[in-house]
């Protein structure tokens, strides 16, 4: 069974491979087959998901093969509810991204093997239980972004893959220094995340909290949480639509996976020291994103800063570290994915239809577009949160969880959907509605490649508002354990 | 360890070391009798470089096979333990590969390549003779021998300039620093009464207090192995004799003859420093000095030989770490450490071959849309680079990772953070020559064909720093248990 977990890494990596070995002839050739691996990929995922036990608090699907003994690290994989919606998550964005990369012209089988390697580093994240693994994959993740907003991305791409690029480097160096330091105090000459939970759990509060310190900030860039939050509108708004979807859909998710994993799992004592701080950056987030978006005129920009503000209530239900608070978190994350996907899916089209993002640009688009202008309609809604569709879930969750330990934040975040209603709103108003803009009048209605990466989306947004059920009962029983240990 | 004073014995113990003479003394034989007569008949040629490889091989062969001994040969002057059998294969391969590279580059600088061939051959002899060595003359002699046919090889290019200039500046440093080590050796002889490094721990350990003397004695003694590691604050030649060899000469330089002196310094260091004195830090010291120098000269250069020069001070710097750390897991970590620096190296220095070929250049800016016209070399200098600069999936993280590990485990936390910061300050070099490789030049130069020699010690070379990066094991295994020779005897 564990090779069946395996294989959510080893698939994508063997498409990589074998569309970057394509003949410079077969043009046709890289979408295709990615989408195939993409689509097998998403077959491996959804079987995981439906032979999941829900009611067994162990790993499942584990995997462990000696490495290198030498340094106390094997390959040990595994996923329990935290994880496998991410994993599920991975593999339906990336199936989508390829779908919608249809227009990438140049270097297409280095661009689709470059898709497959980031699916591969992604679902490893995901799916890693020793520490050395997970950060494997950690960097992994971080060499095709690096490259696809590089060499795919906008005029300004070579700006914003390489801040993209020194900020999660230097995130990633301090989590490498926290996990050494892990590693060396722990005493148990492993780098098992199972193993290590008890002799870690033990350390003195005080280097709980320096070790929790070092990798927080690796993760926090990642989130990302104000103030680490500055790479992320850079990279957006360089990178070609798909690599946008899979950054805000799954990407920002590494971070606060990371938060779950190492927190109450790893190092309970020092999560708890510090999660007074995660809460008050995660407010900060929450309004600062929205706020800031509110001012935007770029399109993208602004469901980038949607973003940030999206994410900051992910870290409040984790920082509430309650019952409610984590599953809230846990359906955000899932549902963010759905979401900003969607969002930046329907920004590349209204681009490609414009050529500028420019709010200004467009107006009343509506009676050119309908069905576009529908689905953006859609997707506001569902980002600011309207009960019935995913986001609502995961913020009310959140926002209940947090009103315990933190009622003042969880007040603030509640407040603040009144600005994500509003920067939402007034951006759709402008987009859509009003006087139709002259140079947008020949503009053309959703192709059929749009609908088959878009459709799934926004059915997917409509089913686990509907039925949340499906998702928390997936991840109940990990999230319980969590709350055990952090005694909430 | 056994003491070996049967003739027949010890001629067996020497085996690799006869092969390799010979096969010099057979590769320069065959030219005169057999190439030499064809007059300029470019065809025969390369056979030279392929018997020295055979040779080379068969020498490697028996090095492997004394694996698991651990024997004094004339009374504890030359040792044969799995430490020497480590250095030995290592630089057999460095040697093999560099040659694989000579056939192809050699006909742009010289007619006549056998000498060529046999004086990197007994270079290696030198190479392989010092990580033997127990004694101080003994040491002395096999630096002579590794020294002087580098002194011609840089040099080998007659009509440039540069290599001239380069040849004599080599010879200047291997004057001086052979006359520091010698007056070192002198002074210690002469305190202590006895040349084997054995001999003079134990002198050491007794001793309670050390006359100046001696310390000036140990102290030379330390400089004659930090010239050849080319650690700050003994790095000024390197630029400079880096340019200007011939670039085969550069790579056998930048790894061959750094790593001949690690392997001196190990031996030098552990068996005979024996005196109650903060080695980690003086060591310590030095790593940081030479990383940081290292790569922030890096940063701005524009020829590739250069950075890769000033990059090889910066990872002389990472290999002191593990030294500093003073431990069998820290030497561990050193030794695989060099294993997953000479893969990558050549692997770069490869690329600069191939690619000044081609364009007659080794400017940064010339490697512009590489990538495209050769996706093997471009990715090939992609993964080499990318492993220098430690990204994880290469050998060079794998590498990074176990020295910052145990050099963190024997308290040297404030070395692990100037290792790391530089890892990320170097990262910004290499990358931007990643970057280079896949942007478009201006104009389109068409494919570049690569000679197969050079692709199959290419794909060699990436092939190992893939492999070590993904499956460390097996080295680290045997760079654990020479570690071990050394420390557990």
């Amino acid at each position: 069974m564990g090779y069946v977990l395996a294989a959510t890494v080893l698939l994508p990596l063997v498409g990589a491979i074998v569309v970057a070995l394509l003949p410079k002839s077969a043009e046709g050739a890289p979408r295709p087959l990615a989408i195939v691996f993409a689509a097998a990929n998403l077959g491996v995922a959804s079987w995981l998901w439906a032979n999941f036990d829900r009611t067994a608090s162990a790993i499942q699907f584990e995997l462990k093969l000696p490495w290198i003994p030498a340094l106390g690290t094997s390959i040990h994989l595994g996923v329990d509810g935290l994880s496998l919606p991410m994993v599920l998550l991975t593999a339906l964005l990336t199936l989508l991204a390829v779908i919608a990369s249809k227009n990438i012209s140049e270097q297409r089988k280095e661009y689709f093997s470059l898709i497959l390697l980031l699916e591969a580093g992604l679902a490893g994240v995901f799916i890693a239980l020793d520490l050395i693994v997970f950060y494997l994959f950690w960097e992994v993740v971080l060499i095709p972004m690096f490259f696809l907003i590089n060499i795919w991305g906008g005029p300004n791409r070579r700006y914003a893959a390489v801040k993209f690029f020194l900020y999660t480097l230097a995130g990633s160096l301090a989590m490498l220094g926290g996990i050494i330091g892990l590693f060396l105090l722990n005493g148990a000459n492993s780098f098992d995340m199972i193993g290590l939970r008890e002799g870690s759990a033990a350390l003195p509060i005080a280097t709980q909290a320096a070790l929790f310190t070092a990798i927080g900030i690796a993760l926090a860039i990642k989130v990302p949480m104000v103030p680490f939050h500055t790479w992320l509108p850079d990279a957006h708004v360089e990178a070609p639509t798909a690599v946008s979807v899979l950054l805000a859909g799954v990407l920002l998710k590494m971070g606060s996976y990371g938060f779950l994993r190492f927190g109450p799992q790893l190092l309970p004592g020092g999560f708890t020291r510090l999660s007074p701080v995660i809460a008050l950056l995660a407010v900060i987030s929450i309004v600062w994103g929205a706020a800031i978006a509110l001012r935007q005129t770029d399109l993208k920009k602004l469901v980038a800063y949607s973003s940030v503000s999206h994410m900051g209530y992910v870290m409040l239900g984790i920082a509430a570290g309650t019952g409610a608070g984590i599953m809230g978190a846990g359906v955000q994350m899932f549902s963010h994915g759905l979401i900003a996907g969607l969002l930046f899916l329907l920004v590349g089209a209204f681009y490609e239809r414009a050529h500028t993002r420019e709010i200004s640009a467009f107006g009343g688009v509506v009676k050119v577009t309908p069905v576009l202008a529908g689905i953006l309609v859609f997707a506001s809604f569902a980002s600011l949160g309207l009960p019935g569709l995913s986001g609502f879930v995961g913020e009310f969750l959140v926002i209940l969880g947090a009103l315990g330990p933190y009622m003042i934040y969880a007040a603030v975040a509640g407040l603040a959907v009144v600005l994500t209603a509003g920067y939402l709103l007034w951006m759709v108003r402008r987009v859509a509605f009003g006087e139709l803009n002259a140079d947008r009048a020949t503009m053309p209605d959703i192709t059929l490649t749009e609908a088959l990466a878009i459709g799934p989306l926004c059915v997917a947004t409509v089913l686990v508002g509907i039925f949340p059920q499906t998702l928390v009962g997936v991840m109940n029983v990990a999230v319980e354990g969590v709350a055990k240990v952090l005694g909430r | 360890m056994l003491a070996v004073t049967d003739m027949n014995v010890t001629m067996q113990m020497l085996l690799p070391e006869i092969i390799v003479a010979a096969t010099g003394a057979l590769v320069l034989i065959l030219d005169l009798i057999w190439v030499r007569p064809l007059g300029a008949a470019p065809s025969a040629r390369p056979w030279l470089a392929y018997v020295g490889i055979a040779g080379l091989a068969l020498a490697a062969v028996a090095t492997v096979a004394e694996r698991h001994t651990s024997a004094a040969l004339f009374s504890n002057i030359f040792v044969v333990d799995p430490l020497a059998v480590f250095f030995k294969v290592l630089f057999i391969g460095i040697a093999i590969i560099v040659l694989l590279y000579s056939v192809e580059t050699l006909p742009r600088f010289t007619r006549w390549p056998a000498e060529f061939y046999a004086l990197m051959i007994w270079c290696t002899l030198g190479h392989m003779m010092l990580a033997s060595s127990n004694e101080l003359f003994t040491i002395f002699l096999s630096l002579q021998l590794t020294s002087l046919p580098l002194i011609v090889l840089i040099g080998y290019a007659k009509h440039d300039g540069r290599s001239g200039e380069a040849a004599i500046k080599y010879l200047l440093l291997v004057l001086v620093s052979t006359a520091v080590l010698l007056y070192g050796m002198s002074l210690v002889y002469g305190s202590l009464g006895t040349s084997t490094l054995p001999d003079i721990g134990a002198e050491l350990a007794k001793r309670t207090t050390i006359g100046p003397a001696l310390i000036l004695g140990l102290v030379l003694l330390l400089t004659g192995f930090a010239f050849k590691i080319a650690a700050v604050p003994f790095q000024f030649w390197v630029p400079d004799v880096y340019e200007g060899a011939p670039t085969p000469v550069t790579a056998f330089l930048s790894v061959g003859s750094k790593f001949a002196g690690f392997a001196l310094a190990l031996r030098i260091v552990v068996t005979a420093l024996r005196i109650d004195m903060d080695w980690h830090i003086t060591f310590g010291v030095m790593a940081a000095l030479s990383m940081f120098f290292g790569n922030l000269s890096a940063i701005r250069q524009s020829d590739m030989k250069r950075m890769l020069a000033y990059s090889g001070i910066a990872q002389a710097g990472y290999l002191l770490v593990g030294l500093a750390s003073l431990s069998q897991e820290g030497v561990g970590g050193l030794l695989f450490y060099t294993v997953a620096y000479g893969c990558a190296n050549l692997a770069a220095f490869g690329v600069v071959m191939i690619v000044a070929e081609h364009t007659k250049s080794t400017r940064i800016q010339d490697y512009a849309g590489l990538a495209r016209r050769s996706p093997l070399v471009g990715l090939s200098l992609a993964v080499a680079l990318l492993s220098l600069g430690g990204l994880p999936l290469m050998a060079g993280f794998m590498a990074k990772f176990y020295v910052f590990v145990y050099a963190a485990k024997a308290g040297l936390i404030w070395l692990v953070a100037i290792g790391v910061m530089n890892s990320v300050i170097s990262l910004y070099y290499y990358l931007r020559v990643v970057w280079q490789l896949y942007v478009p030049a201006g104009e389109d130069l068409g494919e570049m064909k690569v000679p197969v020699r050079s692709s199959v010690a290419l794909t060699f070379c990436v092939a190992g720093v893939l492999t070590l990066g993904i499956f460390p094991e097996p080295v680290m295994q045997a760079a654990q248990a020479a570690a071990a020779a050394l420390f557990g005897g």
